[in-house]
């Protein structure tokens, strides 16, 4: 219930904000009644309504599934694979698409519970079979990196 | 008669070898796509929108590959809920209900044949009703001006929350933040950057993919770290595949029931396929009475929701055909995959491109047929596919997951700004926030924003544009009464309670 106030709370504020970004929105020659503004401010404003409703009287939270409540581990483990999806993001570019990709399976697969070996195996394999099934056989274009040079 | 013609025109376009095959492969990717914990329809179909782009698929083809892995996402999710118990998505938990005490009974091979047999029937009467409803609806739309799209979608997005049962309130905010996020981007009509605090990037807006991937793949991996832990044996499929000509009789009014019902509830924006399953599976209890043995593996409590789900999935279609409107999640993803191709639907489609449409209908019919097929054969290896352990899965989910969004534009800024809506995703799931009205609402935001300023254009800014026709009326007092029933639902609730608590 708190945790929920609190999200209502900072998406509030958020929906605020973003109306003052959206204010200043006008169009410099207009040709019609209905401005760039009109509509984002309208949703922002149900929006902030509901919202506030929601941090007074916040609905009961119902779990469909059994699932666990969060502990510690589990935190540690979710910001841990945050982390290693933002680190493939950065590297996807300068390390190439099956650097990057077998620098962050192995570590991801560990963190799902693999053991070393099966991880690295599975990962290695898999980035360069769907590199060369995405990038050869289905014409998505994706980046090479430092494995460049093998390609001459 | 004019529809039989285009029907067998439809027909010429889906049973050309190429357009066969690509059914094929897409009945069967979406099947393994379904299977997959953590991978439902939307994301199949996300994510294969921009593969179908660099295969160059023609549009008619593309579109039969998504529905075809639409269909086979539906019929995977079925496989886990009956063999593991485990419902992939909140539509197949009624079918985990039965088909599970069905499986431990050792009939795990009858009530996998049976469901798609259910779930085939389900499609075959929705897209019957689709074949003669849909050309009337759309020469009814043609009438439609933008006040009446304006009001028309407004009626959608309400419909969501209304039919959303117990969280009104949270399916109404997540509409909302769906509706803003398109907003974001250059404004087509003044050439306003909105919300794009000067990033060249967004210029463009969040790319739908990117937001698609975001929510349902990135979070779904989160999520999945929390149960690493908990592991589960597949149910074996031994002996008895096929179910027989009696089973199949003793469940076909229950079919032909709940198909009716759930081709009704696909074709309303917002109900879906987890409500029609949920009350056609309570109406089914409610008709069997004492005779049924609804919980303990009754056929017919199987028969029910797989029957209403086909239906919903084929029934979800029309709105989007017809009108352009989605009314659910997948069918909002299918919409971003049209407009990839500059295809917008909407009543127009039915003149201007009877090869699409058609040849979409006529493929639903083909794609079904070869769903019961497969079932066949390949549940052995499906089942083996269930083996698969989290560990191996979700670091490739994951490395597809960012080829998906890097094929759109190839830029690693919608990578990383698929993992912060991942992570916003995230949150919003742990705190029991739907995530597909957030779609819905995306989708819906530019055509309902472009909608209002056309039509106060026209009227000149006056207001009364909105509700001058009977239609916008019409369109209105439904709109009306679809507020007040989460209202009237709690009310009831409480009365019921009070009652309860007069009575002890």
């Amino acid at each position: 219930m708190v945790l929920q106030r609190l999200f209502a709370f900072v998406l509030l504020l958020a929906c605020i904000g973003l109306a003052l970004m959206a204010w200043p929105y006008q169009a410099p020659f207009s040709y019609e009644p209905v401005g760039p503004r009109a509509f984002p401010l309208l949703m922002l404003g149900l929006m902030g309504i509901s919202l506030l409703y929601m941090v007074f009287r916040p609905t009961p939270i119902k779990h469909s599934e059994d699932e666990p409540p969060l502990d510690r581990e589990t935190l540690i483990k979710i910001t841990a694979c945050t982390a290693l999806l933002l680190i493939f993001a950065g590297c996807f570019e300068p390390l190439g698409f099956v650097l990057s990709s077998i620098l962050i399976g192995i570590p991801m697969a560990r963190l799902y519970g693999g053991r070393w070996v099966p991880s690295i195996v599975i990962t290695t394999l898999m980035s360069i079979l769907l590199y060369v099934l995405f990038d050869k056989v289905m014409d998505v274009p994706l980046p090479l990196g430092l494995l460049d040079v093998l390609e001459n | 008669m004019d529809t039989l013609g285009y029907l067998g025109q439809g027909f010429g376009v889906a049973l050309t070898p190429y357009n066969l095959v690509t059914a094929l492969s897409g009945t069967l990717i979406g099947t393994v796509v379904g299977l997959l914990p953590g991978l439902g329809p939307i994301n199949g179909v996300a994510l294969l929108i921009p593969i179908a782009f660099a295969l160059g698929l023609p549009p008619e083809s593309a579109l039969i590959l998504l529905a075809a892995v639409y269909l086979g996402c539906e019929y995977g999710g079925r496989i886990s809920s009956i063999l593991l118990n485990i419902p992939g998505e909140a539509s197949t938990v009624m079918t985990a209900l039965d088909g599970y005490p069905m499986a431990r009974q050792g009939m795990a091979g009858v009530a996998l044949s049976l469901s798609a047999w259910s779930s085939f029937i389900g499609a075959f009467i929705a897209t019957c009703g689709m074949v003669m409803f849909a050309p009337l609806l759309a020469k009814w739309a043609i009438a439609f001006g933008p006040a009446e799209y304006f009001v028309l979608m407004v009626f959608a997005i309400v419909c969501l929350g209304g039919m959303a049962g117990d969280r009104p309130l949270k399916t109404f905010v997540a509409a909302l933040i769906g509706l803003f996020l398109s907003t974001i981007g250059i404004d087509a009509n003044s050439g306003v950057y909105r919300f794009t605090g000067d990033n060249i990037h967004l210029a463009d807006g969040i790319q739908f993919v990117v937001l698609v991937l975001g929510l349902f793949s990135v979070s779904e991996i989160l999520l999945l770290l929390e149960k690493t832990h908990r592991g589960q044996e597949a149910v074996k499929a031994t002996g008895r595949m096929m179910f027989n000509f009696k089973e199949a009789a003793s469940v076909f009014t229950v079919n032909i029931r709940c198909g009716l019902m759930g081709f009704i509830m696909g074709v309303l924006p917002g109900a879906g396929a987890t409500l029609a399953s949920a009350v056609t599976y309570m109406t089914e209890k409610r008709i069997a009475g004492a005779s049924g043995k609804f919980g303990q593996g009754d056929m017919r409590g199987l028969a029910a929701p797989e029957t209403a789900i086909g239906a919903t999935a084929c029934g979800a279609l029309v709105p989007m055909l017809t009108l352009g409107v989605p009314g659910s999640g997948t069918t909002a993803v299918m919409i971003g995959a049209l407009s990839l191709y500059n295809i917008t639907p909407g009543p127009l489609l039915f003149q201007q491109q009877p090869d699409i449409v058609w040849g979409l209908i006529a493929s639903l019919f083909v794609a079904n047929i070869m769903l019961v097929i497969l079932n066949i054969p390949m549940i052995r290896i499906f089942t083996r596919i269930l083996a698969v352990p989290n560990w191996a899965l979700v670091p490739v989910i994951a490395i597809i997951t960012g080829i998906g969004v890097y094929a759109v534009h190839a830029t690693t800024f919608d990578l990383f700004l698929m993992v912060g809506i991942g992570i916003f995703g995230y949150i919003l799931r742990k705190l029991d926030f739907p995530l597909s009205p957030i779609l819905l609402g995306f989708i819906l935001g530019g055509l309902m924003e472009q909608n209002l300023r056309r039509a106060l254009s026209i009227s000149n800014g006056s207001m009364d544009i909105l509700w001058s026709s009977p239609i916008t009326l019409g369109v209105w007092v439904v709109t009306a009464f679809m507020l007040v029933l989460p209202l009237i639902r709690i009310w009831r609730k409480r009365s019921v309670q009070r009652r309860a608590l007069a009575d002890v």
